[in-house]
């Protein structure tokens, strides 16, 4: 009876045990990174431990008869030796198992400790073979990853080799043509540890150029854990910039040469307005008005390579803000009436500016006439002036064709036209917003836009106010 | 007595037409020859041209007032001491005829 009892209580135990075991092995599997038939391996060895623990229990544990069991064993009856054949068979077999299952185990663990090395190896030969020097730093600035490039840049511009990634960046300051503001925007960048940004900076007396960008890098719940630091050389691009802009402005002002000569006989030629019949009129108004176009395509060249190059001079004067832009608005109207557009000027006080009148009058004639341009006949153009504290608000709103709001962050890059206005071919350039955005920064002030497709553009400067 | 107005200008096109232009705004206009240009009020001069200036220079010492008309800005540095005037290419009859007047005093 003990023996049958015994025998019932450890069959119980056992296969409570095993199931408790399977779940206890499927759980130590995929903590060890196992999935599927690999987890087959870690329950095979599993039990075995498990079970020398329960066994363990069952032959010390009074309530197991660890007496009679004992008995069992040493007194080698018939039934007890037929169990006991049958435990060691069992532990035979589990041995075989564990032996089975641990070699199994093992090169698992061995190819996945290759595969990762292995990753490892290629990423880091990724990141250096890349052109860009990329560091990753934590939350605090301290480098946790970086690549040979940086390394190579930073040797090059100097960089001392201890401290966080902002300190280090800090103390190349001296070295570089403005040091100012280079400062400035390390400051800013430090205040604003979720932003991303773009600068370029310079070495000073070797005219070598950098572009540093860097962004947060964030965990999955998005909280900020580090930030990405990429460094490249660009002062091969920016020569090719000024090669480009030389050229542009070696032709723009060659063009002028030819401007003069049909600007000047068209002009004789109106003058003998009679001798001409009405086809010779309207030729003439042809060639006027693509000189004229022509005439204006060169003079922005040449502002926006000025501009450029930051050889634009500003006569700084205080300026009437609402009557420089009825003037602006009288000269445009022709073109409004004409093309059905309604032109109005709302003015909330009378806000004077320091700035250059005649930079002024490009800008407003720009934001003016681009306004009426996009918009249809029946539309209309609203310019509104405002004083707000210690700056002037000009807005230039338009209820025309709007720009797509995927386009709307590249408006102000040279030669950029929105696809709204290329689709209906409508002319331009694509330098008016970029030569507004320059003056206006010249004076200090900001420009921004905001735009909904069929349904309008609004255009928002400001500038400081002065008496 | 008309005034004379010496045109020192590369480009044939443009020297006809600043020529027919000095007609129209009453000036007489004198063009640089070897065999020199005599007096003259004044000079409508592109600066750009290197042999312009040292067309300038054979006027002596008692240079008469320059208009510049080039086809660079005046920031780009090249009008001579004697400039009083400065305009861009193109221009039209109207302005080149202020800056004349103003020059001339007719």
């Amino acid at each position: 009876m003990p023996l049958r009892s015994h025998a019932r209580r450890l069959a119980r135990t056992h296969l409570v045990g095993g199931l408790a075991l399977i779940g206890l092995a499927a759980t130590f599997g995929s903590m060890l990174g196992f999935k599927g038939t690999t987890a087959i391996g870690v329950v095979a060895f599993a039990p075995w431990v498990a079970l020398i623990g329960f066994d363990a229990g069952l032959w010390a544990g009074v309530s197991t008869g660890a007496a009679s069991v004992g008995l069992w064993l040493l007194a080698g009856s018939h039934e007890g030796m037929h169990t006991s054949a049958v435990q060691i068979a069992v532990r035979v077999g589990y041995l075989v198992l564990l032996g089975a299952g641990t070699a199994v185990v093992g090169r698992r663990l061995r190819a996945s400790e290759q595969a990762h090395s292995s990753v490892a190896a290629l990423q880091s030969a990724l990141i250096d073979a890349t052109v860009d020097g990329i560091c990753l730093t934590d939350a605090d600035g301290n480098i946790l990853i970086v690549n040979a490039p940086l390394q190579r840049l930073a040797r090059e511009l100097g960089m001392p080799l201890e401290g966080t990634v902002p300190e280090r960046l800090l103390a190349v300051a001296p070295r570089l043509t403005d040091p100012e503001r280079y400062r400035r925007r390390m400051t800013e960048l430090a205040q604003a540890p979720g932003e991303m940004t773009s600068d370029e900076f310079e070495l000073a007396g070797t005219g070598r150029v950098f572009r540093g960008f860097t962004a947060p890098a964030s965990d999955e719940s998005g909280r900020f854990v580090g930030r990405i630091w990429t460094l490249r050389e660009v002062t091969a691009d920016r020569e090719l910039d000024r090669m480009r802009d030389a050229f542009v402005a070696t032709v723009s002002h060659e063009l002028r040469t030819p401007l003069t000569s049909i600007s000047g006989f068209l002009e004789m030629m109106l003058d003998e307005e009679e001798g001409l019949g009405d086809a010779g009129r309207t030729y003439l108004d042809v060639i006027r008005r693509s000189t004229e176009r022509l005439h204006h395509l060169v003079e922005d060249l040449l502002l926006i390579a000025q501009i450029e190059a930051q050889r634009v001079e500003l006569d700084v004067a205080i300026v009437d803000l609402p009557e420089l832009v009825q003037k602006c608005v009288e000269a445009l109207r022709p073109a409004a009436v004409e093309k059905g557009v309604e032109l109005e000027i709302l003015t909330e006080g009378a806000p004077t500016v320091r700035g250059d009148r005649h930079r002024l009058t490009q800008v407003l004639d720009n934001l003016v006439s681009n306004a009426v341009k996009f918009t249809d006949e029946g539309g209309t153009v609203t310019v509104s002036i405002a004083s707000n504290g210690g700056s002037a608000t000009l807005v230039v709103a338009d209820t025309g064709i709007g720009i797509p709001s995927d386009e709307q962050g590249k408006v102000f890059s040279r030669f950029f036209r929105a696809s709204s206005a290329t689709q209906r071919t409508i002319p331009g350039t694509g330098l008016g917003l970029a030569i507004c955005r320059a003056l206006v920064e010249q004076h200090g002030g900001t420009i921004s836009l905001e735009s909904a497709e069929g349904e309008g553009t609004r255009v928002t400067v400001t500038l400081p106010t002065g008496t | 007595m008309t005034p004379r107005i010496l045109i020192v200008e590369p480009h044939e096109d443009v020297r006809k037409l600043l020529e027919l232009s000095m007609l129209r705004l009453g000036y007489e206009p004198v063009m640089p020859v070897d065999s020199g240009f005599g007096d003259v009020d004044a000079v409508v001069l592109e600066p750009s041209w290197s042999y312009g200036r040292t067309l300038l220079r054979q006027l002596g010492d008692d240079v008469p007032p320059v208009v510049c008309l080039s086809v660079y800005p005046r920031e780009a540095g090249l009008a001579p001491p004697e400039s009083v005037a400065y305009l861009v290419k193109p221009v039209s009859l109207a302005k080149l005829g202020d800056a004349l007047r103003s020059v001339c005093g007719r």
